[in-house]
């Protein structure tokens, strides 16, 4: 895997992340807005994290990076290889995981830029086939939101299951990819 | 029909809610009617009808129909009361 990877694109840059990076992190893994809709809502210590930092640091079939709009911190998002002992890079099924920490920018169209980003280097990057997440049920902004970008309930229930594949992202992402990729004003004048 | 009047209609033709639902502090996600697909919608009809091109961090800034009065005010679209 390369190391210090930086996508950018939609407006926002996606960084690894690294270890100055954990305190807010944690500070935002464990708001409780933000914990409610995680799998596990239970509180993460700063020993618990420093050692799932060690663990992900050194594993080919996850990354994880910060999102960063007009040079703040705002969020973070994640992949993680479906298939079991498969690096990313040869992964067909790949899972993001995606949320806004800065409170100001849940709730703003801006939340879809780090997950086109993120979708479009699974699919044309690391040439996956399909993504899949799931989401809790009482989510149902989250399960909105990824409706929008094409993805398709694969097993309803207390934790969604949903996928997306290749052509239902370029048809569906169109439209929202163009209103995030227009020039800045200052390089049209 | 005045800008206050026009912006007012726009939202409501846009987001698919009557007018008196229409005010500054209606925020994005607030209402389900005013999700990203309405957004894009609302972009185009607010370019439409002010003849102007908003760029990303335009659209982005576009929070609430106060900041989207603020936003075209720096089009030189006025809303003067």
């Amino acid at each position: 895997m390369e190391q210090n990877q930086i996508l950018t694109g939609y407006q926002v840059s996606l960084r690894e992340v690294q270890e100055k990076d954990l305190p807010l992190l944690r500070q935002w893994r464990n708001d409780t807005e933000i914990r409610q809709f995680m799998v596990s809502q239970t509180e993460i210590t700063e020993e618990q994290q420093s050692a799932w930092f060690r663990k992900v640091s050194r594993d080919p079939s996850q990354q994880h990076f910060m999102i960063s709009y007009k040079d703040q911190d705002i969020g973070s998002v994640n992949i993680q290889s479906r298939e079991l002992g498969k690096p990313l890079s040869q992964a067909k099924i790949i899972e993001p995981g995606l949320y806004i920490g800065e409170a100001k920018y849940r709730n703003n169209i801006i939340a879809f830029s780090p997950t086109l980003l993120i979708n479009d280097y699974c699919f044309e990057s690391l040439k996956c086939q399909k993504l899949v997440a799931k989401v809790k049920s009482n989510n149902q902004a989250a399960l909105n939101y990824n409706l929008k970008l094409g993805y398709q309930i694969v097993k309803p229930g207390d934790l969604i299951e949903i996928s997306l594949n290749f052509d239902d992202y370029q048809r569906d992402s169109k439209a929202l990819k163009a209103l995030l990729s227009r020039t800045p004003r200052k390089h049209r004048e | 029909m005045n800008n206050q009047e026009r912006i007012k209609q726009a939202f409501s033709d846009s987001l698919a809610i009557p007018l008196e639902k229409v005010s500054d502090d209606l925020a994005y996600n607030s209402i389900p009617e005013w999700d990203s697909t309405a957004h894009m919608i609302l972009i185009a009809e607010l370019e439409n009808l002010f003849n102007v091109m908003l760029d990303t961090d335009d659209i982005i800034d576009m929070s609430s129909v106060a900041k989207a009065k603020e936003i075209l005010a720096k089009y030189e679209i006025e809303f003067d009361a």
